[in-house]
């Protein structure tokens, strides 16, 4: 199992790959990467993803689980029996929860023993660069018109006037 | 007075066998009326007989914790027996009974066992507080006589209060210098700061309340501490002379910042703060009893806690009482599904748009704690959803709440003493159904929120097409509400009732304006209404918003008003001429405008901003002022020149900008006048207001002072 994040950059089962990358790059590697569907994948995304909505790879092998909390987080890792996991790094879950980066750094370099494990985030912040530390690469791509230029962290909700519908079909409640 | 107690322990502990809990009746708490309670080195709790006492418990409850394999923890188990008289023991969770470990210690240790085991130990009973869960414990609890029922919305007392308002300004000034005190009757205290203070607490010591409302306490509180360490005085807010603090805090809620002050609770004394506490602002002083009485805290806390954590602390009493241990720390993530599944589930409440405009005789039904009666009615728990047979947790402690809810929403309509608990018992049931899914709810889950927006959908649809077959026009519809124009409503309410099983009420509009959204189609949540007896509705508009400043809010007030006159919506007319006139006086009067009724309230949500923006100068006023603000913090200000983003602090402002404010009038009148100028095909099509009015207007500009449209 490999997925080429770009011409160049494959990555393989039984790693563990922190990358930084613009948003793009990691939707074009995953959707248009038909083995991702193959194998038993798992996605794991906070509340506010950015990606789940453009998601496009409709396969029943594809799972999702979505944790709140940091101990939530590290529940879904440990527990995660899938060929493929790729995580959306979520910043504000380690809000007042710095003491689980350790041990959420050592579960996912755990699960990259045997799996694919991806963690994901547009930009580097301080919780990413621990969990970071405990991978065996870390690949940063520039976006490519502005070379240089890192993509700066804006909030988390999802929504973006050049992205496609949101999935969510009613309006919130107020 | 020191009391040794039995400690109720959830679980007996040792030979592995489970306990039957032990109903104490204990003699020297029954019949009690606790009025403050504080968990400092055992217990201590205030109740009035006669005159406010105090009594001290001894009370050292342990926390619970299981491990995943003991053995692999064996020299840690060791150690906790040695220094923390560790034992096994077995308790109730939740979802089942865990064997594991009783510890007897504070937090500190419970985070340096996290630590050690790496995440995989869970704990039990780490946060709850003691005072609390003492009284769970002991089934008593604050603000009633403990022998009777914590859900009856008649509990008499006789506490003696005081109210101290404060006229200065607690940002710009160390010490006040003009405060009214007012009990049997009303003292005025004015002068030097120290003269003042120093009467302040003689006052009070004379007085001796139980209960001080105060305007800013938890801004002045801290002020009086220095000025009284500084001057050797002693602060008679508490009856110790100690007092408990809470940090101020910035958080997120609701999608907003909000900001906590930094608080001074004294011992047995209720001490609120009458501009900060929501719950005082909504449901007064009673309103923060029964919120202690729910929730077993100490109306100190009560009156500065959200209606989340309220809720929060209420369903943790409960599990304390009935012996179910409450998580430390939220663990059970989401269970792993399909994207598909996902889709289909995570939506939210049922909308539909209404077409803008304006109709007469429209019935608002109106679905009374509909998410929490849902949780009752369809048994949804963390623990039991997808079961049948038991009721769960949840349901089991919101089904008392939402009936004592139903009870006082029919009492506040014959005696206005209820209103205060009702609107207490309305906040909590408002934000128990947002806790299910709250990453911090003890006893939430996100699945759980989801049953209940897709059985409120499913609802509000059923409703819909009941009404339709009833030959009903539906009008609109927000998530528990649906506007139906038709005959025979009464008759409709019951039928929904019967089909539900939950509780619906209507409200009948002699004419309601749905507004348009830029795009034309109607706006979900912008309208107002003239409801039967004669009172306008409004949602949305500037006279509802917290940011609108006071001179455009009485403008929009005051237009209403007039229009509240008007029947029918073929009435209106008649009262549109008064209308634009209130505009033009205000638009008129604009350039002698009193500052502080200009001044704009807003929430602000970080403390650097980006790009420039009215409320980033705004932020660097204040802190150019001298005044520390932190992300969540109220402030307000004045617009000097918007086109350059200058603005002013409410104190400091001087003048205003003109087109800016004038901007903002017409932003209220445009809500306003649209009643008038709409031309749709209801009763009001045919009119041609907006003709009539710019006639009006080009007649007042020959006159020099009406205003440009």
């Amino acid at each position: 199992m490999r997925i080429m994040l770009r011409k160049g950059i494959t990555l393989h089962q039984g790693t563990f790959t922190a990358v930084i990358a613009p948003e793009q790059v990691i939707l074009s590697a995953l959707n248009d990467n038909p083995d991702i569907g193959r194998f038993l994948t798992l996605f794991v995304c906070g509340n506010y993803s950015r990606l789940l909505t453009r998601f496009r790879q409709a396969s029943p092998n594809i799972e999702l689980r979505r944790p709140f909390t940091a101990d939530q987080l590290l529940t879904a890792i440990k527990e995660a029996g899938h060929t493929v996991i790729i995580i959306e790094h979520d910043p504000t879950l380690f809000d007042g929860a710095e003491r689980l980066l350790a041990p959420i750094a050592a579960a996912l370099r755990e699960a990259g023993r045997e799996a694919l494990v991806i963690l994901y985030a547009p930009a580097m912040d301080r919780p990413f660069g621990t969990l970071a530390r405990q991978a065996d690469r870390l690949i940063e791509i520039m976006p490519s018109d502005e070379p240089g230029y890192r993509q700066p962290y804006q909030g988390t909700r999802p929504y973006r006037h050049d992205a496609a519908a949101p999935a969510q079909k009613t309006l919130e409640v107020f | 007075m020191t009391q040794q107690l039995p400690h109720r322990k959830p679980w007996r502990c040792s030979d592995g066998k489970r306990a039957e809990l032990p109903a104490i009746v204990w003699g020297g708490v029954k019949g009690m009326w606790i009025l403050d309670s504080v968990g400092r080195d055992g217990v201590d709790l205030w109740y009035r007989e006669g005159s406010v006492k105090c009594r001290h418990y001894d009370y050292d409850p342990p926390f619970y914790l299981w491990l995943p394999d003991p053995s692999a923890y064996h020299e840690m188990i060791d150690a906790l027996g040695e220094q923390y008289r560790a034992g096994t023991c077995t308790f109730r969770t939740l979802s089942g009974d865990l064997s594991g470990f009783s510890v007897h210690a504070g937090r500190s240790v419970a985070e340096a066992i996290e630590q050690q085991t790496c995440g995989d130990a869970q704990l039990f009973n780490v946060d709850v507080r003691r005072d609390q869960r003492f009284m769970a414990e002991q089934r008593i609890f604050p603000c009633g006589e403990t022998g009777g029922s914590r859900f009856s919305p008649d509990f008499p007392h006789d506490l003696r209060q005081v109210e101290i308002r404060i006229h200065d300004n607690p940002v710009r000034s160390a010490i006040c210098t003009d405060v009214r005190l007012i009990h049997e009757r009303t003292e005025v205290l004015q002068g030097t700061g120290q003269s003042v203070i120093t009467d302040l607490f003689s006052l009070l010591e004379a007085i001796d309340p139980d209960v001080i409302l105060m305007s800013q306490a938890d801004l002045w509180m801290p002020r009086f501490q220095r000025y009284a360490g500084s001057r050797g005085l002693a602060m008679p807010f508490s009856r110790t002379g100690k007092y408990r603090r809470m940090d101020s805090r910035s958080y997120w809620s609701y999608g907003r910042m909000e900001h906590k002050d930094a608080a001074l609770i004294p011992d047995g004394r209720v001490l609120i703060d009458t501009d900060q506490s929501f719950m005082y602002r909504e449901g007064g002083l009673d309103g923060v009893l029964m919120a202690a009485r729910l929730s077993g805290l100490s109306p100190n806390l009560a009156s500065r806690f959200t209606p989340g954590t309220l809720i929060s602390s209420y369903e943790v009493y409960e599990a304390v009482r009935r012996g179910i241990v409450v998580p430390f720390r939220k663990a059970d993530a989401e269970k792993v599904r399909r994207f598909a599944d996902l889709k289909e589930a995570d939506r939210g409440g049922m909308m539909f748009q209404p077409v803008a405009g304006v109709y007469g005789d429209v019935d608002e039904i109106d679905f009374t704690s509909m998410y929490p009666s849902i949780i009752v009615n369809s048994n949804l728990s963390p623990e039991s959803l997808g079961q049948t047979g038991r009721e769960g947790f949840l349901a089991s402690v919101l089904r008392p709440v939402v009936l004592l809810r139903r009870e006082t929403k029919k009492k506040r309509k014959e005696d206005a003493r209820y209103a205060g608990i009702d609107s207490l018992l309305k906040w909590m049931l408002v934000t128990c159904f947002g806790y299910t899914g709250y990453k911090n709810a003890k006893f939430g889950r996100i699945e759980v929120h989801e049953a209940i927006t897709r059985k409120s959908r499913e609802i509000l649809m059923q409703t819909k097409d009941l009404a339709e077959s009833r030959g009903f026009c539906v009008l609109h519809g927000i998530v528990d509400c649906l506007w139906v124009r038709g005959t025979g409503i009464d008759d409709l309410c019951a039928e929904v009732n019967r089909m539900t099983g939950l509780f619906v009420e209507s409200e009948h509009f002699d004419w309601i304006v749905f507004l348009p959204l830029n795009d034309g189609g109607g706006a979900y949540n912008r309208y107002y209404g003239r409801l039967s007896d004669g009172s306008i509705k409004v949602r949305g508009i500037a006279a509802r918003r917290h940011d609108t400043p006071e001179y455009i809010r009485a403008m929009q007030q005051e237009m209403l008003a007039l229009m509240a006159t008007a029947r029918a919506p073929a009435e209106l007319g008649e009262v549109r001429d008064g209308v634009y006139r209130v505009y033009c006086n205000a638009v008129r009067n604009l350039p002698f405008a009193p500052l502080p009724s200009l001044a704009i309230s807003r929430r602000i949500s970080r403390k650097t901003y980006a790009h420039r923006c009215i409320e980033g100068a705004a932020v660097r006023a204040y802190r150019d002022a001298g005044v520390d603000i932190s992300p969540g913090m109220k402030i307000r200000y004045v617009v000097r020149d918007a086109r350059t983003y200058r603005v002013d602090p409410e104190w400091t402002a001087e003048r205003f900008d003109p087109s800016y404010y004038r901007g903002l009038l017409d932003k209220a009148w445009k809500e306003i006048s649209y009643a008038f100028r709409w031309d749709g095909n209801d009763v009001c099509g045919e009119w041609k207001a907006q003709k009539v009015l710019e006639s009006l207007h080009s007649a007042g500009r020959q006159e020099g002072y009406m205003p440009e449209r």
